[in-house]
């Protein structure tokens, strides 16, 4: 099968880009070197393709009810403007994806993983109900996501707004030139930054001029590697390894994300869990010595297997070989000794706190 | 370069009287990718040529690391193991991995000279 590409797939065979399949779609991996971009993003700025990610608009009358009477977090909460982190659960209140929420003046913009998008726009029809429409506006919008300290000083030049100098999790839908554009402040790194959506043919020109600005603020192109190391610092699950159909919120840590007090799919499941508690639950550990912990590595205590890795990499920004797992409940307490089995070798861990690093997103 | 053999596993050789000092070649790490692990026989062990030897871990992917070939380790690089980016940065030189005394030096007729590898990866190394 022919791999989809993004508008910028010429910029990044330029840029020398090592493109893989990630979900059918053609992406770099890499640049140059993967942790010289994760470095990169925490000192300075880096740009990341996240074209991929499937947008969905949930409009019509009935359109807040709908999406209110689905998802586990209360948009009630969030304003015009305004975007929140949410899930799709099953009725065992399992994820189906995560995703964040843009609430417009009159739609919801609902941004999903790509693997999960066609899963998800199915899910969503078998669920409809009148007054309600669901657009599937995946291939409309390229996406590009600045991301790091000097973000702030290029995305304010190159789309000339100061409508940036916003909160963490806020957006603006700006017009320049009849190209509608839509600018959050958001990402997936745990520093500060931006997601830049904007109409899939015309997007190189964008490209083309953040790469111009960012030149003086050290901006480079990241590639999916980095990516991954920057959320695991930032102790931000991904679907696909802390997330998937038989895991749910409480044993994900997101237990912030479920309020009890409205109704959701999955909420009578769910309302038993957080009664009897959960049995596994994800937690970050922290390596002794050098071994990249991958996902599925069992993990051990004295006694045997209680647990396995769900993500892990080199840290470059802490110089220390992380990760995050399932742990029985017993063990998922920090400062907890565990042994990580890479390769039939046991290797030592420590249970730790995540995020990693101090996450700098602005407050 | 011309005291270098190569193999086709991208491994090279570097004769030294009755020893030869081994390692990965420069294409071998740009496939790689960021190296963040290194594990080395000990010294005294005794490797068989095309057997694996060793691990390399990038970013990427764990890789075994095959013996170009076969004798006793004399001596390991330890100070690559609290280094491994040596191998992306100078993957002939300061990534040098272990030297070997030579156990049968008709082996050594079975690497590829320079150019011989270059036209094998089809690209200059």
């Amino acid at each position: 099968m022919d791999l989809k590409k993004t508008p910028f797939y010429q910029k990044h065979l330029q840029n020398k880009g090592r493109i893989v399949d990630f979900s059918g779609w053609a992406l770099p991996v890499e640049y140059k070197s993967t942790l010289a971009e994760a470095e990169a993003v925490r000192k300075n700025c880096g740009i990341f393709d996240a074209s991929h990610m499937g947008e969905i608009v949930i409009r019509g009358v009935n359109a807040f009810s709908f999406l209110q009477g689905l998802v586990p977090n209360d948009l009630s909460i969030i304003n015009i403007g305004q975007m929140q982190y949410n899930l799709f659960l099953n009725q065992s209140g399992c994820v189906i994806d995560d995703l964040m929420i843009y609430r417009m003046k009159n739609s919801f913009f609902c941004v999903v993983n790509a693997s999960n998008k066609d899963k998800v726009v199915k899910w969503l029809n078998d669920n409809i109900k009148p007054g309600v429409e669901i657009v599937d506006k995946s291939m409309e919008y390229s996406l590009l996501s600045v991301q790091g300290p000097e973000a702030v000083k290029i995305i304010e030049k190159v789309f000339d707004c100061k409508g940036v100098d916003s909160e963490y999790l806020s957006f603006k839908e700006i017009k320049i030139k009849e190209e509608e554009i839509i600018i959050s402040r958001s990402g997936y790194t745990g520093e500060d930054g931006f997601e830049i959506y904007l109409p899939w043919e015309n997007s190189n020109q964008w490209w083309d001029k953040i790469i111009e600005e960012g030149n003086s603020f050290q901006l480079k192109p990241c590639g999916l590697g980095s990516r991954d190391i920057l959320r695991i610092e930032a102790g931000y699950p991904l679907y696909g390894h802390e997330l998937d159909e038989t895991i749910n919120p409480y044993e994900a840590c997101l237990d912030w994300v479920v309020k009890l007090n409205k109704n959701f799919v999955g909420k009578e499941k769910l309302s038993k869990v957080k009664d009897s508690g959960v049995k596994r639950k994800r937690v970050g550990f922290i390596m002794e010595g050098r071994a990249i912990p991958r996902q599925g590595y069992p993990i051990h205590s004295k006694l045997g297997v209680i647990g396995e890795v769900s993500s892990g990499t080199y840290s470059p920004n802490i110089s220390k070989f992380i990760g995050m797992a399932y742990l029985d409940k017993d063990y998922a307490k920090i400062g907890e000794e565990v042994e990580v089995e890479v390769r039939g070798k046991l290797y030592k861990a420590k249970i730790a706190k995540f995020p990693f690093i101090n996450i700098k997103t602005k407050r | 370069m011309s005291d270098f053999k190569f193999t086709k596993a991208h491994e090279w050789v570097r004769v030294q009287g009755d020893a030869a000092i081994i390692g990965i070649t420069d294409y071998a790490q740009s496939q790689l990718g960021d190296i963040v692990f290194i594990e080395l026989p000990k010294p005294g062990e005794m490797i068989k040529k095309s057997s694996q030897f060793g691990t390399i871990e990038s970013t990427k992917a764990a890789s075994e690391l095959y013996a170009p070939i076969s004798g006793k380790v004399i001596q390991i690089n330890n100070e690559l193991i609290d280094n491994p980016q040596w191998v992306n940065e100078s993957a002939l030189d300061k990534g040098w991995m272990a030297k070997i005394k030579l156990e049968d030096s008709e082996e050594l007729d079975d690497l590829l000279d320079e150019s011989a590898y270059k036209e094998f990866v089809g690209k200059e190394i």
